[in-house]
């Protein structure tokens, strides 16, 4: 960008604004956009974090005028925004908010679109620039590219730039997101896709970063001579919601091993980027996904399960074969574990274990380095029966912060070390500087950052990963468990196999 | 909450220790402290303000209240509030009375949070010299409001004077949305030049004895090498004292922001339509919270202070003060002094002959009482209040002890 005199880096306090753009919603009237996505632009508004031109454009079949439109988004933000409700901001906002009524595969439709986004480049100065969410199932991708390819809305010039946003699932094996990648770069520039896994834009994602390579502690103990095992958990206690369609066709792995964790397990494992930006990340990040390698043994270390009619929270869950809408014998996995390696100098030989599931006691993520024992304890062997192994946990929700755990002696007469836990809490020290991720990703992407998004190739390592667990699970029917535990006792028994056990969270 | 009647900073700090070890789920750790100074009237709304900056920036919140110096007999009062009234955290309320409130710090050194910042707040005038004032002393940022003064301008003049590095004040923190939406406008300019853009002059209209509005204009003066003066405009500028700001760019072009009176301004500029944006009036929590979010040195300030005031090379300055010994019992030899002379007599037995005699000890009747008050001794013959001015004498309370 142009030299602006009244820009200095020193001057914390004026926020980093995007040019003036526009915002398209495919999908405006979904689940997502309602919850997220327009209190997310209210946020960003309200924070004075949005460009003094901007217009929201929202695209869905539903039949509506401007005005319900304009009265639908009002509630929305309304009711789900994170900051406290202005008027004021939002009047300025629904000025420029319309909407536009069509199905995908109607030509008149994008039309309008794209003579409404010409209009609003002169009415609203928005000068050009504009990104399109896909808010819509992956099936509907090609027919809105093609659209938006036949009507040039897609084209980045040197004057404007235009960008696309795509939610997971980047298709469903090595192939299909291949074919979808393949197709979302003909129509926009490689750098112009930005794929969001909202759980880069949490705090502590970031803050992982901040801890390893800010600091000198961490950093000389995070490898293979100290760390005895690496366990990440993204644990759900719902089950599939309404989703069954959905869940049906993509299962547990596909859903979250795929993307959030093995994203997690990227940002735990990579080396130093040679300096905080988009592509050293990335390269980084793509390097230890290339280097991951799935377990040999594969009925041993690669566990899938399905929940079953349990209670949860003092309530009585069905099982997945009951939910509505799912297969009496269905075999999709709501639950999965499994080991793998990083094959590189700093982490050969260290298991990384991941485990996701539904219907679990608790909601959590979290990752945990569990570090090797003492290699010399000068104590008598009663003395230190409780100690466990040193533990550093980045929890990522809830409670977003850092545990760190290590024995203690405990108050007497005698020498007895116990284990005690050190925390850090996120909102305790900084409860201000936590926006919701979809308001950082969503202004990363009219700010034209990439830091936080993986990249297409990223995207395909990670299905390298998955696709010979998938083809392994097709011959396989889930384990079961119970709604309400910590998933199969199979998955129990594939720590148990290493003198192991997975930490509760 | 507990209310502690007559005690001591120690047994402050016991009590803290002790509603932390019961209170059960409290925060385990604090990225700040946060000291606040304000007069028995103001001391409500400091009390808001704190809270609702707390509720961002989590911190121990410590808030001063210096009340009748003349009072013999030195005293303190302190209310100890975990997750009350005063925000999730910890908050110690301190009324000081008699001379205690000369040796404030002697009170709340023990209560900061280990080696995490201070941020010193003074909810009232700024002080004249902050050295004089050992809770500015001990802070790492200090945040005063010159809006408060009768003179903001003069006050501005007399925070450039005194400034060090770690200052700042809040009727600049009152210009950051005029500033923010100022910077994105020019930012659109460049962005639809695709070329840089340079400032060859302008003005803000408004009130020229607003100290935002001068703030904005020296900001403005410094950031584009042209001065950028106050003009005061028709219409009565709000609370921002801003009712406007021009600026003229190269290539014969304009940009204009006007206040529209409803929250808002409207920008005009070259090639694009006329926009709206919020400009929000922000109460006092929202400032310090904005104040509490970054804790370094804040160089456009100093360098927008330069340009209002004429003082120069702020930023240079060494930004650890010395702790300047100022009796308000004894000030310089003036009309208003000689009044304070009068009440001090009556009051403070071993200091009430005259300024040549320059011995405040802590009152006889509080032997025993109170052995902090006793300890903090800044009472030596350092006492160079020969360069102060009388500040605080004039408005010696007269109302009796308690």
């Amino acid at each position: 960008m142009s030299s602006n005199p009244l820009r200095d880096p020193r001057d914390r306090r004026l926020p980093r604004v995007p040019e003036p753009c526009a915002l398209v919603v495919f999908g405006i009237t979904g689940d997502l956009a309602r919850k997220k996505l327009l209190p997310a632009v209210y946020d960003l508004a309200n924070r004075g974090l949005l460009p003094t031109n901007f217009a929201l454009l929202g695209f869905a079949r539903r039949d509506w005028g401007d005005v319900e439109f304009s009265e639908l988004a009002r509630s929305a933000a309304r009711e789900h925004a994170r900051t406290p409700w202005r008027e004021e901001v939002w009047e300025r906002l629904a000025n420029s908010v319309r909407f536009i009524q069509g199905s995908f595969d109607d030509d008149n439709a994008f039309d309008e679109l794209a003579s409404n986004l010409a209009e609003l480049e002169g009415s609203h100065g928005i000068g050009g620039n504009a990104a399109f969410y896909l808010s819509i199932p992956p099936a509907m991708f090609p027919t809105v590219l093609k659209q938006m390819q036949r009507t040039g809305m897609a084209e980045s010039t040197p004057d404007r730039w235009r960008r696309v946003v795509v939610e997971k699932p980047f298709g469903n094996d090595l192939a299909s997101s291949r074919e979808l990648n393949a197709l979302v770069d003909s129509v926009f520039t490689a750098d112009d896709v930005f794929r969001i896994d909202h759980y880069l834009g949490k705090e502590t994602v970031q803050n992982l970063l901040a801890l390893r390579f800010a600091n000198e502690l961490f950093e000389p103990i995070w490898n293979g001579h100290h760390v005895d095992s690496v366990q990440i958990t993204m644990a759900e206690d719902v089950g599939i919601g309404g989703r069954a369609g959905f869940y049906e066709k993509t299962g547990a792995a596909r859903d979250v091993l795929q993307n959030h964790l093995l994203q997690l397990l990227a940002l735990t494992a990579m080396e130093e980027p040679v300096e905080f930006s988009a592509e050293e990340i990335r390269t980084e990040k793509l390097k230890v996904l290339r280097a991951v390698t799935v377990p040999e043994d594969k009925a041993r270390f690669a566990i899938r399960g399905q929940y079953e009619q349990g209670w949860l929270a003092g309530q009585r869950a069905n099982g997945y074969r009951q939910e509505e809408g799912v297969s009496p014998e269905s075999t999709t996995e709501t639950y999965a574990a499994v080991r793998l390696g990083v094959e590189t100098r700093r982490w050969a030989g260290v298991p990384f274990y991941l485990r996701t599931g539904k219907r679990l006691p608790r909601r959590v993520t979290e990752i945990a380095l569990v570090f090797k024992r003492a290699p010399h304890l000068p104590f008598a062997p009663t003395d230190t029966e409780e100690l466990g192994h040193n533990q550093l946990v980045v929890r990522v929700q809830p409670d977003e912060g850092v545990t760190l755990k290590f024995g203690s002696k405990v108050p007497g007469s005698v020498m007895e070390v116990r284990d005690v836990a050190m925390d850090f809490l996120y909102g305790e020290q900084f409860t201000e500087a936590s926006p919701e991720a979809y308001e950082r990703l969503l202004l990363d992407v009219l700010l034209g950052d990439a830091t936080l998004f993986p990249r297409n190739a990223e995207v395909e390592a990670s299905w390298a990963v998955i696709d010979p667990l998938e083809e392994y699970w097709a011959t396989t029917e889930p384990h079961s468990y119970r709604a309400g535990e910590w998933g199969p006792r199979a998955a129990e028994d594939m720590l148990a196999a290493e003198g192991r056990s997975w930490r509760r969270p | 909450m507990t209310t502690l009647w007559d005690t001591t900073g120690s047994a402050v700090v016991k009590e803290l220790a002790a509603q932390r070890r019961t209170g059960g789920a409290v925060m385990s750790g604090v990225a700040l402290t946060l000291v606040v100074v304000a007069d028995e009237s103001r001391v409500t709304e400091a009390e808001q303000a704190a809270t609702a900056a707390a509720e961002l920036h989590p911190c121990r919140l410590l808030i001063v209240v210096r009340r009748q110096i003349e009072a013999p007999v030195p005293r303190l009062d302190a209310e100890v509030q975990l997750g009350g009234r005063l925000g999730p955290g910890e908050a110690v309320v301190m009324r000081m009375y008699g001379r205690l409130g000369l040796h404030a710090e002697s009170v709340v050194l023990p209560l900061l949070a280990a080696d995490a910042p201070v941020v010193t707040w003074w909810h009232a005038p700024p002080p004249e010299r902050v050295s004089t004032d050992a809770l500015g002393v001990i802070a790492d940022r200090r945040i005063s409001d010159s809006s408060m003064s009768d003179d903001p301008v003069r006050s501005l003049t007399l925070r450039a004077r005194d400034y060090a590095p770690g200052d700042t004040d809040l009727t600049w923190t009152r210009s950051t949305p005029w500033r923010a939406t100022l910077a994105s406008t020019l930012d659109s300019v460049a962005g639809r030049r695709g070329e840089d853009v340079r400032v060859l002059g302008g003005e803000v209209t408004g009130d020229p004895a607003n100290a935002t509005a001068r703030l904005v204009a020296g900001w403005l003066t410094s950031r584009c090498g042209v001065p950028i003066e106050v003009v005061a405009g028709p219409r009565v500028p709000g609370p921002s004292g801003i009712d406007a700001v021009t600026l003229r760019l190269d290539q014969d072009e304009e940009v204009r922001l006007q206040d529209d009176r409803k929250g808002g301004a409207v920008i005009h500029q070259p090639f694009r339509p006329e926009a709206v944006v919020a400009l929000p009036d922000r109460t006092l929590g929202e400032l310090i919270g904005e104040e509490l979010r970054r804790l370094d040195q804040d160089e456009p300030f100093s360098e927008a202070l330069e340009v209002v005031t004429g003082e120069r090379g702020l930023a240079a300055r060494p930004p650890i003060r010395e702790h300047v010994w100022f009796d308000p019992m004894k000030p310089r030899q003036s009309d208003a002094a000689a009044e304070a002379e009068l009440t001090s007599d009556a009051t403070d037995g071993g200091s009430g002959d005259t300024a040549a005699t320059p011995l405040p000890t802590v009152p006889p009747t509080s032997v025993g009482t109170d052995e902090v008050a006793q300890s903090g001794e800044h009472d030596d013959p350092a006492d160079d209040s020969d360069e102060q001015d009388a500040v605080q004498a004039a408005g010696a309370p007269s109302a009796a002890p308690q």
